[in-house]
């Protein structure tokens, strides 16, 4: 088979991609229509006047046709507007980005962590496979997979900010505003991301060191009579450096969507603790505003993700 | 490969660029003068808006008290005292009151206050229907014959005008162009002693202090209310004096923050009370013996310590203990032989209650929880539902349970206890309990205005209600907040409201 | 929490290598045994709680709030003064059975899918691949939010919201394990010769998904007790006071630093089970991947 080019795999691959946005579009869409009863009324709740009713539900065009509907909504959300909270009446638009750099930044710090630890232990684990250390290492890494990370969360508040004072459990400052504190408030919620997320990106990293480090180049370099050191360090790394890169990618997006609970933990005012608020209040625009958000960014994550491994790896192209 | 790292490199750095740039919307409105350091503050949850006409979150009018006055205001007795107006006189039908305003007073941006204000704010709450209308009900007309006096006019005498003008922030004094530029949702100007310079959708608002304030410059520089809905995440932020006040204070911990002399503890007995009430409009619930019954098979002390751990005060009745209006009244007690006696002779002998909590006051929750260990033996088998608490109105106002537990907060006039909850006409009567002797008792209260007949008149009402079960008391909670010993000149007030207009940070 | 990627079909083996019978490599591995041991123990433990449970599930005793653990109370008290080792087991048992009829839910719809797409191919393939790459777009948690956004939080939401989130993984592995066996010479000549298609199926088709659907099942029920943790923990899951693991970490928040017992138990038990099943998904991995099954026993023979 012939390797397609690199541009018509892009193409592919950006077409496939919008098919499913619009997959995307209609669930998130339909979000507000499957709910049984009045979504209108669930979230006028308290402030129930037949005035705001009205008002409400000629403002969210609840009584066009339903097709007509879809098509206004994906034109808004195409123009940046997807709508009015229903709790607020803030532009839904306006309130993701403020919330975003919250979430973008925890997910970084937890990114980092996750590849200051899992990159040692990973190698370490492939390495010296098969021997005691693998097998805590691995015994280790699904440990991190299986623990709830909200329990985590907590225990980690009890022992560092409860009982030893040294960190605080809460609260936010901008990377931009302040560079120290955001260090000092993202270590707690940063550390629980990391270490889960290092667990799971553990795994693979070894697998992926242990394809390379069965590579015949590698049996030559040994025996050319290189240093272990240096065949271990330089050829691997290098050649488990896209693989790695690839599973960081792929890890950053699900932490993008899975950092719900943590921020809750933590009151992160993140794009995850807005959409569980929302999700309480029955704010059904918000919902899904920040829905189409994280969908769309875990998509984007992954096709570029994929177009990058792709030009790196012409056997990924194969048709 | 180099070029890859490169790319993934510079692509880590945008977003951690990205990520630091830009925190927030907001309106920074300049630099902050005063000198008395800037207090942080945490509140439970988020205000669902700025507007204090339109609000009826009690984490927005925790911010607001600051930013806004009303024409009279409560003190820490829950006394109106002057506010906006400095005195009024009332006319000897008791049916026109003439208020007279301060004359030193100015809007947060600099702009003229008037009459003309008060005029416009009251005609906006009864005009566009707004939620507390029903406390202008008897107001015929109001008008300002000149810019520092406001004329109210009633279709019948009302004794409790004032704390129906000025009971809690509802009923705030707006300006104009404010309301007219949609701005007082998210960018209030009031009158207050701080204004709002900043607000963090989902993390903070910060207040800085007024130097023109009337009532003189607030000591603080400014007051940041940060959002922080976890008692435990809250508390160490306390500890650790990234925070220097809060209310998000678990009655559990009550008992361990007394003892820390590394905080202050305020507790205050409020004039909040929570209840149980039953759906007289289904059977068997519209029995007043099988209502008696329920009164008398729950375990109140049980639920007391469960709920409030030794930090509420029983009452069967709904005003505290220490107000003027208080009435003793002890029929109820545990008494399960008494409570099957009068299921007998009701003729009910079991069947499913459906349990109305809401998810929102955890309260609810837990107390459900013991009530259905206490109706069991008498064969009621409680379903209990928990949803939102905009969910729990919808049902409540549907009558959609059989029973439900509530609070009822910041009530200062004995009328706001009583009158719209057990009225047949009353706009607050979901039971739909309807007893013509109360209704008589009730109206005849509201417009009597000697305050010894008034309280006995409320009294007979009172005992009427607890004693047909319209609503099953339970108890008065206590305020309770906790703060750094740096932070004076403040106190924990029973209705509630958050001052900080007095209060200093020391270090 | 992450998706696997679908295990390589496992193909019709030709050779007559001495192998090991499966069950014994199976039970070699210590780890896979130990695992095994703890979730019969658990499990055994959950079903068994209506009659091994020394209190009632909300026997509320309000004056014995927030007790130590002790000889009468084996996990304490929690803050209505029930014994928390039984509301433990009946949790776990809710948190099972969740975890089970959500799993099986996924299982059996994405199977079919799977089964259907990778068999007719075509359209129908497309068609139903695009869906399950929607579905992919959403991350775990965050579709299941939205759907409980939809409807009302509760047993049954939970149940199904959690389903509909694992149904595309195994959707995708029936469908490669499918795909792989459609084109082989045995089942096309089936085929030509008219055998009908549920046959086919049976013969060809089942035997080759069996393997791989062992692994994700395992794998998945480890997710979906995290997950129905986390939904519960949210509050939006199991509602009080029908105790769930997730649920009772909830109740624990208010008491970290005053009951202590609160929340490490629950949390306990959530974890070992998780990780009980994610190594059994390992060791069942071990057996039925047949690379990793070589390798094995290539290192045992040395």
């Amino acid at each position: 088979m012939r390797a397609v080019p690199v541009l018509k795999f892009v193409g592919l691959r950006l077409l496939s991609s919008a098919v499913v946005l619009l997959g995307v579009l209609i669930v998130v869409f339909a979000i507000v229509h499957l709910v049984p009863g009045d979504p209108v009324r669930l979230a006028l709740g308290t402030r129930f006047t037949q005035e705001a009713y009205d008002a409400l539900r000629a403002a969210s065009g609840l009584d066009r046709p339903l097709p007509e509907q879809f098509a206004s909504y994906v034109w808004s959300a195409l123009g940046g507007d997807l709508g009015v909270s229903f709790r607020s009446g803030q532009p839904v638009t306006g309130i993701l980005l403020d919330r975003l750099p919250a979430t973008l930044s925890l997910a970084v710090a937890g990114i980092v962590i996750a590849l200051v630890l899992s990159i040692p232990a990973g190698m370490w684990s492939a390495l010296h496979e098969g021997r005691v250390s693998d097998v805590i290492v691995r015994i280790s890494s699904q440990a991190g997979v299986s623990v709830p990370d909200f329990w985590l969360g907590m225990l980690l508040i009890t022992l560092f900010s409860l009982t030893l004072g040294w960190l605080p459990s809460s609260g936010y400052v901008a990377f931009g505003t302040d560079p120290v504190g955001w260090l000092r408030q993202v270590a707690l919620p940063g550390l629980t991301v990391g270490l889960v997320a290092g667990a799971i990106m553990t795994r693979y990293i070894r697998s992926a060191v242990l394809d390379v480090a069965t590579m015949g180049f590698v049996r030559t370099a040994n025996s050319k009579g290189l240093p272990r050191r240096i065949v271990t360090f330089r050829h691997i790394m290098r050649n488990a450096l896209v693989p790695i890169l690839t599973i960081a990618g792929i890890q950053l997006a699900t932490i993008l969507g899975g950092v719900i609970v943590v921020e809750v933990v933590f009151a992160w005012p993140g794009l995850g603790r807005l959409t569980y608020d929302a999700v309480a209040a029955r704010d059904y625009p918000l919902i899904q505003g920040a829905v189409l958000l994280v969908a769309v960014m875990f998509l984007l994550v992954n096709v570029i993700v994929d177009v990058l491994y792709a030009v790196v790896d012409p056997r990924i192209r194969l048709a | 490969m180099n070029r890859v790292i490169t790319a993934c490199a510079a692509a880590i750095a945008t977003a951690l660029v990205l990520a630091g740039c830009s925190a927030g919307q907001s309106v920074d409105l300049g630099d902050t003068g005063g000198s008395g350091g800037a207090l942080n503050a945490a509140i439970g949850g988020e205000p669902d808006q700025l507007d204090p006409q339109k609000t009826s979150s009690y984490f927005s009018f925790e911010v607001l008290e600051n930013v806004f006055d009303t024409l009279v205001e409560p003190d820490e007795n829950l006394e109106m005292q002057p506010a906006l107006a400095e005195r009024w006189e009332t006319s000897d039908d008791q049916l026109t009151w003439t208020f007279h305003l301060r004359d030193d007073v100015v809007f947060q941006d600099g702009s003229e206050f008037s009459s003309a204000d008060v005029v416009y704010s009251y005609r906006r709450i009864i005009d566009e229907k707004l939620a507390n209308a029903w406390k202008f009900s008897t107001i015929s007309d109001i008008s300002a014959p000149d810019d520092s006096t406001v004329v109210i006019t009633l279709t019948q005498p009302t004794p409790n005008l004032l704390s129906n003008l000025g009971g809690f922030k509802g009923m705030a004094i707006v300006q104009k162009a404010n309301v007219e530029s949609g701005d007082i949702a998210t960018a209030p100007i009031g009158t207050g002693p701080f204004s709002v310079s900043e607000y963090t959708q989902g993390d903070h608002i910060t207040l800085k202090a007024n130097p023109d304030y009337w009532g003189g410059a607030p000591k603080l520089d400014g007051v940041t209310f940060r959002f922080i809905s976890e008692p435990a995440t809250a508390l160490a932020a306390l500890k650790s004096g990234e925070i220097q006040w809060t209310d998000v204070v678990p009655t559990q911990q009550v008992d361990q923050l007394e003892g820390d002399s590394s905080l202050t503890l305020g507790q205050e007995p409020s004039s909040d009370y929570w209840y149980l009430a039953l759906n007289e409009a289904r059977e068997p619930w519209s029995d007043v013996r099988v209502r008696q019954a329920i009164a008398y098979a729950i375990d109140r002390s049980a639920i007391l310590k469960a709920v409030s751990y030794g930090t509420a005060r029983e009452n069967q009745l709904a005003i505290p203990e220490g107000s003027f209006w208080y009435t003793p009244y002890d029929t109820y007690s545990t008494d399960l032989a008494k409570a099957e006696k009068l299921l007998a002779d009701a003729g009910f002998s079991g069947g499913t209650l459906d349990m109305l909590a809401t998810s929102d006051y955890p309260e609810t929750v837990t107390a459900a929880q013991i009530i259905a260990a206490n109706l069991e033996p008498l064969g009621i088998e409680v379903n209990i539902r928990q949803p939102d608490f905009s969910t729990w109105l919808d049902e409540q106002n549907n009558g959609n349970f059989d029973m439900l537990m509530m609070g009822w907060l910041g009530n200062i006039d004995p009328d706001d206890f009583y009158y719209a909850q057990h009225h047949t006409d009353g706009s607050s009567n979901a039971q739909h309990y309807s007893n013509p002797e109360v209704d008589a008792l009730l109206d005849s209260a509201r417009v009597e205005v000697d305050k010894d007949k008034r309280k006995d008149l409320y009294a007979q009402a009172a005992t009427i209600i607890a004693d047909e079960g319209s609503y099953i008391y339970l108890y008065n909670p206590a305020v309770i907040q906790a703060w750094s010993p740096s932070l004076t000149g403040y106190e924990t007030r029973a209705d509630r409201a958050i001052r900080f207009r007095d209060a200093a940070l020391n270090d | 929490m992450s998706e696997q990627q679908p295990l390589a079909p496992t193909l019709p083996l030709g050779d007559d290598r001495p192998r090991l019978a499966s069950w014994r490599l199976f039970l070699s591995n210590g780890l896979t045994v130990a695992s095994l041991c703890v979730l019969v123990t658990v499990v055994a433990s959950a079903l068994l709680a209506p009659w091994i449970a020394p209190y009632g599930v909300n026997a509320v005793d309000v004056a014995q709030q927030l007790q130590p653990p002790s000889a009468a109370h084996w996990f304490g008290t929690d803050d209505l003064g029930r014994d928390l080792f039984t509301r433990v087991l009946f949790a776990a048992r809710t948190s099972l059975l969740v975890a089970a009829i959500s799993v099986a839910f996924a299982l059996v719809v994405g199977g079919v899918l799977g089964i259907v797409a990778g068999y007719a191919g075509g359209i129908l393939d497309t068609l139903v691949m695009r869906i399950v790459d929607v579905m992919f777009a959403f991350p775990v948690l965050l579709l299941a939010l939205a759907i409980v956004a939809i409807f009302q939080p509760g047993l049954w939401t939970t149940i199904f919201a959690i389903g509909i989130v694992y149904t595309p993984i195994f959707a995708r592995i029936t469908r490669a394990s499918t795909l792989t066996v459609r084109t082989t010479p045995f089942v096309q000549v089936s085929q030509t010769m008219g055998t009908p298609v549920a046959s086919i199926l049976a013969r060809h088709v089942l035997p080759n998904i069996t393997g791989p659907l062992i692994v994700q099942t395992s794998l998945s029920l480890a997710f979906a007790i995290l997950s129905e943790a986390a939904l519960s923990f949210l509050g939006l899951g199991i509602q009080p006071p029908s105790p769930s693991l997730g649920g009772l970490l909830f109740n624990a928040q208010g008491f970290l630093t005053l009951a202590w017992w609160m929340s490490i138990f629950p949390g306990v038990v959530i974890f070992v089970t998780a990780l009980a099943f994610n190594l059994l998904g390992d060791g069942f991995r071990d057996v039925l991947d047949p690379r990793q099954r070589t390798i094995i026993e290539a290192r045992r023979t040395r």
